[in-house]
C-alpha cells in the first residue's frame, strides 16, 4: 500500500529530506573526486539531482552552482517525453548534451538513470558535468552556430538495459581531444548515478515507501507555499530595469519588466538584444536559472533547492533574443550573457526591496588564455580565471575579487608560472575601483603578466564591463571599468593577440557598484578606506 | 619512587589533567575551569591538587604531554599579536584576495574571513624567484630592512615572510630571516617555507601568517608553563601534542605553534583509537558528542586518518571553505552542530530542525531550570526516558522536568505533534544530521560504515549511539569506561611524530629517480634532526613515505603511501612500476577506478616519522571485583522499534563485571553519561573495560 501524504509530519519529512540531500551530496563528492575537469573538481561546475517518477526535483546537491537551478529536472522531463517512460527499462542510462534540453552548452553532459523498484519506475537519478573537452573549435566564442561547438549528443540511451552503446562511445572517443578524460568523466557520472540509485532504494526500504511521489509532493508544496508567502510581502507592480553591456561590435541591451502579482513573479525580457552570430547566446533554461537564482537570493536564501519554490516564478523572453536563442545558435559562452540576468533582477527589485538586493558586480568572470609551444616545443594552454569586485548591499560593502554569480576560483600565480612561460609581476587590489556609496563596491584587481617565451604566444581574452561599468544602486556610484593593456596600450579584447618575449599584459578587472549616497558613508569607514588604501 | 606520566589538556571550557602511574596502571585526574587570562594557572592548580591529593612525588614524573586549544581560540577571537606580512613585491594583497570563491552561493552580503594582517601592515620587498627556482631578482636587503622596520614601527610584533616559489627555493626567505633576526630581535619571525613548504601562495601564506599571529603568545605561554612545571620539582621535558596526533618538543612547538591548532581534538581521536584497539580490529568511527558539537573521525588499522590541511576560524563554523586555510598535517575529523544543547525549531517549511544554535551551558536546556525555554536535544532525551533526572551528571544537577515538558510541549503544539512524538523527532533529526554528515564523509574516503565499530564518548555520545549506529548500518558499538578526560588520556598514548613535506613536481614516467630519492632523504634528515633535538633515538623511528600525486590534468592531489626506498640505483623500470602501482592502489581505494593511459605526477613528497613511546600505558581496565547487583531499577524508555515506551532495566555501570552479558533494552548509567541500548541489543562487558553492544540484524529506520 502506498504511504499517503498525511503520514508525513514535520519530523518524517525532515528526516527523509535530510537523507535524500545526503544522497545527492554523497554523489557530488564522488564526482568531485573522480572527474578530470578542473571545472568539476575545483569550480563545482556540475550538479546531482534526484527527481520523483514525474520528473519533479526533490533534492539537489548543496554546492551546485546557480546555473543548474531547475535544469536537470527539465532534462528528465524531456527524456520522459522524447524517449517515453514506456521505453525505459531497469539498467538504462540516458544521455544528452543538447543545450536546449540540458544546461545551455555542449560541454555539460547530462546523464539520467531511471530508478526501478522491481519493475516499477519510482525516481530518476540525474547528473550533469562539464567535461574537459567535447570537440569543436578551440576559440569557441567566435562560433556562429552550434555545429562549430563540438559533438552533439541527442536525447538517447547510453546504456540500454545494462548494455553500453559502443557506437556512441566510439563516436565520442573520435570527436573529442581528450577521449580518456572526457569518457572518464562520463563514467564518473555514471557511478554517481548508480550510487544515487542504490541509496534511494535503501531509503525506500528503510522507510517502507512504495513511491516517493507523496513525499515529494508534500515537500514541493511546502516550498511553494514558502515562496508564495515571501512574494506576497513584495508590493505588487511592474518594475523595469535595463542595462547595456560590452557586446561585440555594438553594445547589447538587457531589458527586464518584473511583475509582482500577489504570490507570483513574472519576468519578461522583451526588448533585449537579438540572438548574436557568436557563442554568447543564453538558452532559456539558463535565463530561467539565473532569474530564479536572483529571486531566491532575495527572498529565500536559506532553503535547499527544489522545484516547488520555483513554481511561482515564470520567465518570458521573446524567441531569437540573446536570452532565448533558437537552434542552431552558438551558445558555449552563455554565462557571459546569463550572468547579467541576476543584475537585471536586482535592479528591478531595488525599487521595492532595496534592503535585499546587491548593486552590480564586477562580473561575469574574466578568462585569459595563453597558448603556444613552450621552449621545449611542447604545446601548452594556460587558462586563467580572474574576478572583479562584488556589489555593495544595504548591509555591507561589496567584497573584493569574488566570483559571482558563478563560483570559480582564480588560478594561483605559482601554478600559472609552472604551467607556461609567463611571469606575473603583480596581482593586487585595484584602489579606487569600488563604486563609492554609503556602502562601497568591492575592489577589482590588477594583474600584470610578462611573456618570457622565446616563441610567440597567442593570447585570447574573455572580458566584460570594459565599456559599461557595474551599476551602483540607490545613489551609489558605478564600479571601476575593466581594461586590458598590452605594453601600456589599451587593446580590443575581442581580437586575439600575439605575445612576444618581454610583452606585458595588464588585466584590470572591474569593481563592484556602490550602494546608497556616498555622502552618507560613516566617517569611520571613510577613514578605514583611507588607511587601507582602498580609495 | 613512583613513576608517572602527566597529561594536560586545555579546552575552551575545562582544563583536564591526568596522571598515570606506570607501576599500578592506575590513573587519577582533575578537571577544572580553564583560566583564560592566564591559562597556565589552571594547569598548575590542577597539578598541585593531584600531587597533594594522591600524594605523588613530583620527581617521579617521567613525561609531561600537553594539548591546548589556546592558539585556535586566539585565531577565532582574533586575540593574536599585531602581525605584519612581507611578500614579494606586487603580492601583498594575495592574502586578502584569496581564492575568489564563495562559501555561500545565496548570501549576497557575504564576508570573506578577514585577513589576520590588515592591508596597512602588509609590506613588499624587491626580490623574485622563478617557477624553476632560479633567482629572477636578487633580494634587496636594504629594501627588506626598510619594509620590515616600517611594519615594526607601525606596531607589528610578529612578521610573516611569504615569497613566491619559496617552497622550491627558500634562499631568499632564509636570508630575510637571518637579516631580520639581527636587525629586529624583538620581533617574532615566521617564513612560509618553514611551516608549509607547498605550492600555492595563498594557502602557504595563510598558514605562515596564522603561525606568526600566535607565535609570541605561544612562546610566552609555553615558557611560563615549562618554568612553572619545573619549579614544582617535576623534572621532565614537556612534549606537545600536534594536530597530526604526534608529539613534538617545546622548541619545535615554539617555532611552529600552528601545528598545535587541533591538538585537543587530535588527542581525543587518539584516545578513541586506543580504547578501541583491542575490541574492534582497529576500525572505528569515533563519535564524540558534547553540549554544542559532535565530532566524528575514522580510525583505520588503529590509526586515526590524517588530512593534510584544514580551516581555522571559520566565518561560519560548520560551513566548508569559510575559514583560513592551514596547510599542516592534522587528524581528520568532521564537526557537526549537534550536541545536547542544540535547539529544536521549525523552519520556513514547517520542518523540524535541530541546531546548530545551542543553548550552551547558560541558560542550557530547559531541564536545567536556569531559564532556558527553548527545547533542546537534552530535553528530548529526558522526555524519552534516556536520561535519569535524579542522576544527571552523577546527580550533581537538579533537573526541572516541568520546564523540560513545557518547552517541548510548546513546540509540539506548533508542529502538530504530541510531546513524545516531538521528543522522538528531535532525537531522530539530530541523529540523522550526524548520520548524513558521516555518510558523506565516509563516502569521500571510499569506505563503508558497516565495516566500522562506533566508539562513543562525550556526555551525549552514548545516549545517541544506538540510533546513529542503526542509521549508518553499523552493527557494533563500543563505549569506553568513564572517559570524561578521554583527550588527556589520549596524550599519554601518542607517539613522537614528525611530518615534513616539500614540493617536487616529479613525472613518474620519466622523472629523475635520483632527485626523488634525494627529496625524501632531505626530509628524513630534517625529521631525524628534530627527533635528535628532543633527545630521541631517530634510528628506532618508523618512516612512512607518502606522495601528493595526481593524474596529469587533474586539479587536485591525492596523498598515497609509497613503498620504502631507496628509489635510485636499482632497476628503474621496476621502481617506476612499483611507485605507479602504489599510487593507483591508493587512487582505487578512494575512487574505485583509475583512468587508463594517463601519466602520473607527484607534486609533493611527504614523510611521517613516528617513534612509539616507551611502556604504553592506560585504558581503564575492566573490573571483576564488585559482586553487587548492577540493576538500579526500571523505567519507561522510548524505543520506536519497540512501539513506544518500553519498560526498561536501568543498570549501574560501576557495578557491572567483566564478562557480564545482557539483552537490550537497557540503559546503563555512570557519572559521565548514559548508554542507551534498544531491544535486541546484546551487551557485554569486555576485559578492556569497554562496554560492547551488538545490534540485531534487521534494517535501520
Amino acid at each position: 500500500m502506498s504511504v499517503t501524504r498525511s503520514t508525513f509530519d514535520a519530523v518524517r519529512l525532515e528526516v527523509i529530506w535530510s537523507r535524500l540531500i545526503s544522497v545527492v551530496d554523497e554523489a557530488a563528492k564522488a564526482i568531485v573526486r573522480t572527474s578530470f575537469s578542473t571545472l568539476s573538481n575545483e569550480a563545482n561546475d556540475f550538479a546531482c539531482v534526484l527527481t520523483d517518477a514525474r520528473g519533479r526535483s526533490v533534492a539537489q546537491n548543496t554546492g551546485s552552482i546557480p546555473s543548474f537551478i531547475a535544469t536537470l529536472p527539465a532534462t528528465v522531463r524531456h527524456f520522459m517525453e522524447h524517449v517515453g517512460v514506456e521505453h525505459m527499462r531497469p539498467g538504462d542510462v540516458l544521455i544528452t548534451n543538447d543545450p536546449w534540453m540540458g544546461t545551455g552548452h555542449l560541454s555539460d553532459v547530462c546523464l539520467v538513470k531511471p530508478i526501478f523498484l522491481g519493475e516499477r519506475l519510482v525516481a530518476f537519478a540525474s547528473t550533469t558535468s562539464h567535461v574537459p573537452d567535447i570537440g569543436g573549435r578551440l576559440r569557441a566564442i567566435e562560433s556562429r552556430q552550434v555545429y562549430e561547438e563540438g559533438l552533439q549528443i541527442p536525447l538517447m540511451k547510453l546504456v540500454d538495459a545494462g548494455r553500453v552503446d559502443q557506437t556512441l562511445v566510439g563516436l565520442i572517443r573520435r570527436n573529442v581531444r581528450t577521449p580518456e578524460q572526457t569518457l572518464g568523466d562520463i563514467w564518473a557520472q555514471l557511478s554517481a548515478n548508480e550510487l544515487m540509485e542504490r541509496r534511494v532504494l535503501d531509503l525506500m526500504r528503510d522507510y517502507r515507501l512504495e513511491d516517493i511521489e507523496g513525499f515529494t509532493g508534500e515537500i514541493l508544496d511546502r516550498a511553494e507555499r514558502a515562496m508564495r508567502a515571501a512574494i506576497t510581502e513584495v508590493p505588487d507592480g511592474t518594475y523595469e530595469y535595463a542595462i547595456e553591456t560590452d557586446g561585440a561590435d555594438e553594445p547589447y541591451r538587457f531589458a527586464l519588466a518584473l511583475t509582482v502579482d500577489g504570490d507570483r513573479i513574472h519576468a519578461d525580457f522583451t526588448g533585449t538584444s537579438p540572438t548574436q552570430p557568436r557563442a554568447i547566446n543564453c538558452v532559456m533554461a539558463y535565463t530561467y536559472a539565473m532569474t530564479a537564482y536572483a529571486i531566491k537570493c532575495t527572498l529565500l536564501p536559506d532553503l535547499p533547492n527544489n522545484d516547488g519554490m520555483f513554481r511561482p516564478i515564470t520567465v518570458h523572453a521573446p524567441p531569437d533574443t540573446l536570452v532565448n536563442p533558437s537552434y542552431p545558435a552558438a551558445v558555449v559562452a552563455r554565462s557571459n550573457t546569463g550572468h547579467y540576468v541576476p543584475v537585471c533582477v536586482f535592479g528591478a527589485l531595488a525599487r521595492v526591496l532595496p534592503e535585499r538586493v546587491m548593486a552590480g558586480a564586477g562580473s561575469p568572470l574574466w578568462v585569459f588564455t595563453v597558448t603556444g609551444l613552450d621552449d621545449s616545443g611542447k604545446p601548452f594552454a594556460n587558462v586563467l580565471f580572474f574576478n572583479g569586485g562584488m556589489g555593495a548591499t544595504a548591509d555591507a560593502d561589496g567584497e573584493h575579487c569574488l566570483s559571482w554569480p558563478s563560483n570559480i576560483s582564480s588560478t594561483p600565480v605559482e601554478v600559472t608560472e609552472r604551467n607556461g612561460p609567463l611571469v606575473c609581476h603583480y596581482k593586487r587590489l585595484r584602489p579606487g575601483s569600488g563604486g563609492r556609496g554609503k556602502h562601497r563596491g568591492g575592489l577589482g584587481q590588477d594583474i600584470l603578466f610578462e611573456c618570457v617565451s622565446e616563441r610567440p604566444l597567442l593570447a585570447l581574452f574573455m572580458t566584460e564591463r570594459t565599456r559599461f561599468r557595474a551599476p551602483g544602486l540607490l545613489g551609489g556610484e558605478d564600479g571601476g571599468i575593466g581594461a586590458v593593456e598590452v605594453n601600456g596600450v589599451a587593446v580590443d579584447t575581442r581580437k586575439q593577440h600575439v605575445l612576444h618575449k618581454g610583452d606585458r599584459v595588464l588585466l584590470r578587472t572591474p569593481g563592484g557598484g556602490g550602494y546608497g549616497d556616498p555622502a552618507e558613508r560613516p566617517a569611520d569607514l571613510r577613514a578605514l578606506d583611507q588607511r587601507l588604501g582602498y580609495l | 619512587m613512583g613513576r608517572y606520566s602527566l597529561g594536560i589538556d586545555i579546552g575552551g571550557t575545562f582544563t583536564d589533567v591526568v596522571a598515570h602511574d606506570h607501576a599500578s596502571g592506575r590513573q587519577v585526574s582533575r578537571k577544572i575551569l580553564t583560566t583564560h587570562d592566564d591559562p597556565a594557572r589552571a594547569v598548575l592548580d590542577a597539578v598541585d591538587d593531584i600531587v597533594r591529593r594522591f600524594d605523588l612525588d613530583p620527581a617521579g614524573f617521567r613525561r609531561v604531554v600537553h594539548a591546548t586549544t589556546l592558539f585556535t581560540n586566539a585565531l577565532i577571537e582574533r586575540r593574536g599579536v599585531p602581525t605584519g606580512l612581507l611578500t614579494t613585491r606586487g603580492f601583498r594583497d594575495v592574502l586578502e584576495i584569496g581564492r575568489e570563491r564563495k562559501y555561500d552561493l545565496y548570501e549576497i552580503a557575504i564576508r570573506k574571513p578577514a585577513p589576520l594582517v590588515p592591508r596597512d601592515l602588509r609590506g613588499e620587498v624587491t626580490e623574485r624567484i622563478g617557477a624553476d627556482g632560479r633567482v629572477l631578482t636578487p633580494l634587496d636587503e636594504a629594501d627588506l630592512l626598510a619594509a620590515a622596520r616600517a611594519l615594526a614601527d607601525a606596531g607589528a610584533r610578529s612578521l610573516a615572510i611569504v615569497f613566491l616559489h619559496a617552497y622550491l627555493q627558500p634562499a631568499h626567505e632564509q636570508r630575510a630571516l637571518a637579516v631580520l633576526r639581527e636587525a629586529l630581535p624583538q620581533v617574532a619571525l615566521t617564513a612560509s617555507h618553514e611551516v608549509a613548504p607547498e605550492l600555492r601562495e595563498y594557502e602557504r601564506g595563510s598558514t605562515a601568517v596564522a603561525n606568526a599571529y600566535v607565535k609570541p603568545l605561544a612562546e610566552r605561554y609555553l615558557d611560563t608553563l615549562a618554568t612553572q612545571i619545573r619549579a614544582r620539582g617535576i623534572d621532565a621535558d614537556v612534549s606537545m601534542m600536534m594536530s597530526s596526533g604526534g608529539l613534538t618538543h617545546l622548541a619545535e612547538a615554539r617555532r611552529t605553534p600552528v601545528q598545535m591548532l587541533e591538538s585537543g581534538p587530535a588527542a581525543g581521536a587518539l584516545a578513541a583509537a586506543h580504547f578501541g584497539a583491542a575490541d574492534a580490529g582497529g576500525r572505528l568511527l569515533a563519535f564524540d558528542m558534547g553540549g554544542t558539537t559532535a565530532k566524528l573521525s575514522l580510525v583505520d588499522d588503529g590509526e586515526p586518518l590524517v588530512a593534510y590541511g584544514f580551516e581555522a576560524a571559520r566565518q561560519r563554523r560548520f560551513i566548508e571553505n569559510s575559514g583560513l586555510p592551514i596547510r599542516i598535517s592534522t587528524i581528520e575529523l568532521i564537526e557537526i552542530g549537534a550536541g545536547g544543547g542544540s535547539i529544536a525549531h521549525l523552519d520556513a517549511l514547517g520542518l523540524l530542525k535541530v541546531g546548530p544554535q545551542s543553548a550552551g551551558s547558560e541558560p542550557g536546556p530547559a531541564a536545567y531550570g536556569r531559564g532556558g525555554d527553548a527545547p533542546t536535544v537534552t530535553d528530548a532525551d529526558f522526555a524519552l526516558g534516556y536520561l535519569n533526572p535524579d542522576y544527571f551528571a552523577g546527580g550533581t544537577l537538579a533537573i526541572d522536568l516541568d520546564a523540560c515538558r513545557a518547552a517541548l510541549g510548546a513546540l509540539a503544539a506548533r508542529a502538530g505533534l504530541d510531546t513524545e512524538g516531538l521528543a522522538w523527532g528531535i532525537h531522530d533529526v539530530v541523529d540523522e544530521n550526524m548520520a548524513s554528515a558521516a555518510r558523506v564523509h565516509i563516502a569521500e574516503r571510499g569506505k563503508d560504515p558497516a565495516d566500522y565499530a562506533l566508539l562513543c564518548t562525550g556526555g551525549a555520545g552514548p545516549v545517541h549511539a544506538w540510533t546513529l549506529a542503526r542509521k549508518l548500518g553499523i552493527r557494533h558499538i563500543l563505549c569506553p569506561p568513564s572517559a570524561g578526560v578521554a583527550s588527556a588520556l589520549g596524550l599519554l598514548v601518542a607517539p613522537a611524530r614528525v611530518d615534513r613535506v616539500a614540493t617536487i613536481g616529479f613525472r613518474l614516467v620519466d622523472g629523475d629517480l635520483g632527485r626523488l630519492e634525494a627529496g625524501y632523504r632531505a626530509l628524513e634528515a630534517e625529521a631525524a634532526a628534530v627527533l635528535a633535538e628532543a633527545g630521541l633515538d631517530a634510528g628506532a623511528a618508523t618512516v612512512q613515505r607518502l606522495a601528493d600525486g595526481r593524474f596529469v590534468g587533474q586539479g587536485f592531489d591525492l596523498v598515497v603511501s609509497l613503498p620504502a626506498g631507496p628509489y635510485d640505483g636499482g632497476d628503474d623500470t621496476a621502481t617506476r612500476a612499483a611507485l605507479r602501482a602504489a599510487f593507483e592502489a591508493g587512487y582505487r581505494e578512494k575512487y574505485q577506478r583509475t583512468p587508463p593511459d594517463v601519466p602520473v605526477e607527484f607534486i609533493n613528497v611527504r614523510i611521517a616519522v613516528r617513534l612509539p613511546i616507551e611502556g604504553p600505558p592506560v585504558a581503564g581496565p575492566g573490573t571483576d571485583a564488585g559482586a553487587a547487583d548492577p540493576v538500579k531499577g526500571q523505567r519507561a524508555v522510548w524505543f520506536p522499534e519497540g512501539g513506544g515506551f518500553v519498560d526498561t532495566v536501568v543498570l549501574d555501570r560501576t557495578r557491572m563485571r567483566v564478562g557480564d552479558v545482557r539483552e537490550g533494552p537497557a540503559v546503563i548509567e555512570d557519572e559521565g553519561s548514559t548508554l542507551v541500548v534498544g531491544p535486541g541489543g546484546r551487551i557485554e562487558v569486555l576485559p578492556s573495560g569497554n562496554l560492547s553492544v551488538r545490534l540485531p540484524g534487521e534494517a535501520a529506520t
